[in-house]
């Protein structure tokens, strides 16, 4: 065996020239220190992680400083991180990253993440690890940085996609991996064509997937690792066959996959609690409620009609000044906009000018001045959001406002602003890229999105790692509107509340009943009559629980309890 | 490196390097930058471009440097320094950037007698095994220019002494009979020779990984054509694999020392 030993030879140059021009030569005393800090850089183990002594800020999870160890030692640097949601795969990604690039064995690297994660995925590198991460927004970043993070959808066009073949990147990760599933698209195959010397594939739903899905994501890592692509077509042959049901496979998917479960953690989670604050309409609110109900803006029958007007009552559940905003775009929109306003709007304005007050905003102004502790509000609707601010002021509340349109710095500055001087924070959109806010534990939802994943998302702000309290969940709903339909027949029926980060995800990626946000409008929009709904909705609710049982089996398969 | 080192670390780099440490407290001390030090660590090329241009006058920083939060007050604006900061490395690297050469010659600080001074060629240098996987280790190598005989552990050695920059008085120093250069190559040789004697089962198992990962790759293109692709694979995993040894050094220089030194 001969191992190739390599000798620097600049340093002799430098000693030569140094001997030439007899000096100048360094200083004893710094000398010394060079060599005493080397002896601290150096790693004279190839076990065992480094990272977490350059990261005393970081207080990483037992379960994320194993798979790092793992990912290392006996993955040998390529592996894909499957923890189930809210167990922290970035963290897991940053950990390994940072030791590698600690160990030198790391230098250039290329990360790939969801256009929306991508100033997240800098921030927390920057911030978490002191990696000088960069987000790619102009094309000389990828020669000029060592570390940089992008989309795919930019990575693969061109000029990017020469200039990254033209880079030796050490590491490749990949965010969200599970949408490289399929090994006839384009972004596939430029993953593919990478090479890839370290890769870390990310994603939560790797077990979901069917057998050939998991191949083609494995090949990507490990090419061969489940044989060659006829074989394997043969062997599963016509059989849609879960990846659980074959013991060989999935011990060979074992070997280059960390797959941490929540109850395998032993983290404990807080508790939600969850509370519906029913309220009644002034007489002047159920008058506004009642007559965008009956508005019909277009004529009787046209096609978007039921969604308008679904948008106006829900609308007319949280504020008039989100009816008011909500109508005068439609106004704006018209060809006629004078007749429009005579004939349709007219009425509507003079009752929106009648309202004294909005019974949300006096209840959730009570219900703040009974917690005493710091409350996040959302709405769905940016009038609502202004109104509430405004609200809370005039009754010695300050609030900071929150949107998913903020930059980071302002979003930071926003966040330490709750958490350090206000009472309350307004936000209207919780969006992946949102805060983490788990200093807070209640949340009043002051309307409700009929997109139960927004409403995990909004939760999943303070309902997280670091959550140290149980977690107080108020749910407005103005009685005898739609909004008690929906409450009570789909959050109410399905516990929706209650569960916990990421189980709601996965039963709903089973359920595949596309955007169950579509399917709630035309549930409450085009059913003719109450009990049409109830049925509809109840179906609904049947089927949820069914793939929630599904999963508890599968559950319990998983880890041989059955 | 614990906090308490790296405050006393950081005060000696800054002492050597002639800043002024204004104020030192538990926990934290406020450090007066020179202007080679500014222009080392501030990052602000633009600013010193500027001054050099219109004549302006210059204004190096003045540091907050907190080692121990807990110790230092709440109201301390500061940067925070522990073994991962990027500012900590910095210096590291600054430091050895610094110090890569030097010459000095042991003070004897005998009375009257004439004394021969024996040149040395020093090294510090990094071993690094690599594969997959990486550690280093440390060795400091004395060569005897005259007579070539190496010494390790040197560096220890020429801590116990007393040295100088400049040569003292009622001593000289004896003509090397081998070159600086072929006393690189010398020690180089050593080197390597005493590396054959060490456990390389790393390597092995690295070889023996590396085989397995190509039988796999071997294995999948059995039924398709073996085109760019493939062969990235294979480079890949040569990346990954592949066993090295790097020796790098960093630093070092002429050492002259009285018989008895060493």
């Amino acid at each position: 065996m001969k191992i190739h030993v390599d000798f620097d030879s600049q340093w002799e140059e430098g000693l030569l020239d140094k001997i030439e021009s007899d000096g100048p030569w360094a200083n004893w005393e710094l000398y010394k220190l060079a060599v005493e800090v080397e002896k601290h850089l150096v790693v004279p183990e190839f076990e065992g992680l480094q990272a977490p002594k350059h990261l005393p800020q970081l207080k990483p999870l037992p379960h994320q400083l194993e798979a790092a160890r793992e990912v290392v030692e006996n993955m040998h640097g390529k592996a894909i991180l499957g923890d189930e949601v809210g167990l922290g795969k970035t963290i897991e990604a940053g950990l390994i990253l940072k030791e590698y690039m600690i160990r030198g064995l790391v230098k250039k690297v290329l990360i790939l993440v969801p256009a929306s994660l991508v100033s997240q995925w800098a921030y927390e590198l920057n911030s978490k690890f002191h990696i000088p991460a960069v987000a790619q927004r102009k094309s000389y970043v990828w020669e000029a940085y060592d570390v940089v993070i992008s989309s795919i959808d930019t990575a693969k066009k061109q000029p990017h996609r020469d200039i990254i073949f033209e880079q030796q990147y050490d590491l490749i990760i990949v965010d969200e991996a599970h949408k490289l599933k399929n090994n006839k698209t384009k972004n596939y195959e430029f993953v593919q064509s990478l090479k890839k010397k370290f890769c870390l594939l990310l994603t939560a739903t790797p077990i979901q997937n069917r057998v050939d899905e998991i191949f083609h994501l494995v090949s990507l890592l490990k090419p061969g690792h489940l044989g060659n692509a006829s074989l394997f077509a043969e062997r599963f042959k016509g059989k849609k066959r879960d990846l659980n049901e074959d013991k060989r496979l999935k011990e060979l998917v074992n070997k280059v996959m960390i797959r941490n479960r929540r109850a395998d953690t032993g983290i404990e989670w807080t508790k939600r609690h969850v509370e519906t604050v029913l309220i009644e309409f002034t007489e002047q609110e159920r008058a506004l409620y009642e007559a965008v109900s009956a508005f019909k803006p277009y004529g009787n029958e046209s096609i978007g009609s039921a969604f308008s007007t679904l948008t106006l009552q829900r609308e007319a559940c949280s504020s008039r000044e989100s009816v008011y905003y909500t109508l005068k775009k439609m106004l704006q929109k018209t060809e006629d906009p004078d007749a429009f306003y005579e004939t349709k709007l007219k009425p509507i304005y003079a009752l929106i000018d009648s309202i004294e007050q909005n019974s949300k905003a006096e209840k959730a102004l009570e219900l703040i001045k009974k917690i005493e502790d710091k409350v996040i509000i959302f709405t769905e609707y940016r009038a609502t959001q202004m109104y509430l601010q405004w609200f809370l002021k005039t009754n010695g509340i300050s609030s900071v406002p929150f949107r998913g349109g903020f930059k980071r710095g302002k979003k930071d500055w926003m966040k330490d602003l709750f958490e350090k001087q206000f009472q309350v924070l307004i936000a209207t959109e919780a969006g992946g890229e949102g805060i983490n806010l788990q200093f807070c534990h209640h949340l009043i939802n002051f309307d409700l999105p009929w997109n139960p994943m927004r409403l995990e998302q909004r939760i999943g702000r303070v309902h997280r790692l670091g959550q140290e309290h149980d977690v107080m969940i108020y749910n407005f709903a103005t009685r005898n509107t739609v909004e008690e339909h929906i409450l009570k027949l789909l959050y109410d029926k399905i516990q929706l509340f209650e569960r916990v980060v990421g189980e709601l995800d996965d039963i709903l990626t089973k359920l595949d009943i596309g955007k169950i946000e579509d399917y709630l409008i035309d549930v409450v929009g085009h059913s003719k009559t109450e009990g049409e709904m109830r049925i509809k909705m109840e179906n609904l609710s049947s089927m949820i629980s069914f793939a929630q049982d599904i999963k508890k089996g599968e559950m319990n398969a998983a880890s041989g309890n059955s | 490196m614990q906090q308490a080192e790296i405050h006393k670390f950081l005060i000696q780099y800054f002492e050597s390097n002639d800043c002024e440490i204004v104020e030192t407290h538990p926990g934290y001390f406020v450090v007066q930058l020179t202007i080679d030090q500014d222009k080392l660590l501030m990052n602000r090329p633009f600013y010193w471009h500027y001054l050099e241009k219109t004549g302006g006058e210059p204004n190096p920083a003045k540091l907050t440097i907190i080692t121990d939060p807990e110790q230092a007050p709440d109201d301390i604006k500061g940067e925070f320094i522990h073994f991962g900061s990027p500012r900590l490395h910095q210096i590291f690297e600054t430091t050895k950037q610094l110090s890569s050469y030097i010459r000095l010659f042991e003070d004897c600080k005998s009375s009257s007698q004439q004394n021969p001074l024996f040149p040395w060629l020093g090294l510090n240098v990094k071993v690094s095994f690599q594969c997959n996987r990486k550690k280093d280790i440390f060795l400091s190598l004395g060569l005897n220019l005259i007579s070539g005989q190496i010494h390790e552990a040197f560096h220890d050695q020429v801590l116990s002494l007393s040295v100088t920059p400049k040569i003292p008085d009622y001593s000289y120093t004896l003509s090397p009979l081998i070159m600086p250069k072929s006393g690189i190559a010398r020690l180089d040789t050593h080197i390597r020779t005493s590396l054959s004697f060490e456990d390389h089962s790393w390597a092995e198992e690295a070889f023996t990984r590396w085989n397995n990962d190509l039988e796999l790759l071997e294995n999948f293109y059995q039924d398709q054509d073996k085109g760019e692709s493939y062969e990235t694979e294979k480079e890949a995993l040569r990346e990954q694999y592949e066993p090295r040894i790097s020796i790098k050094v960093i630093n070092g220089g002429l050492f002259y020392l009285s018989e008895a030194a060493i």
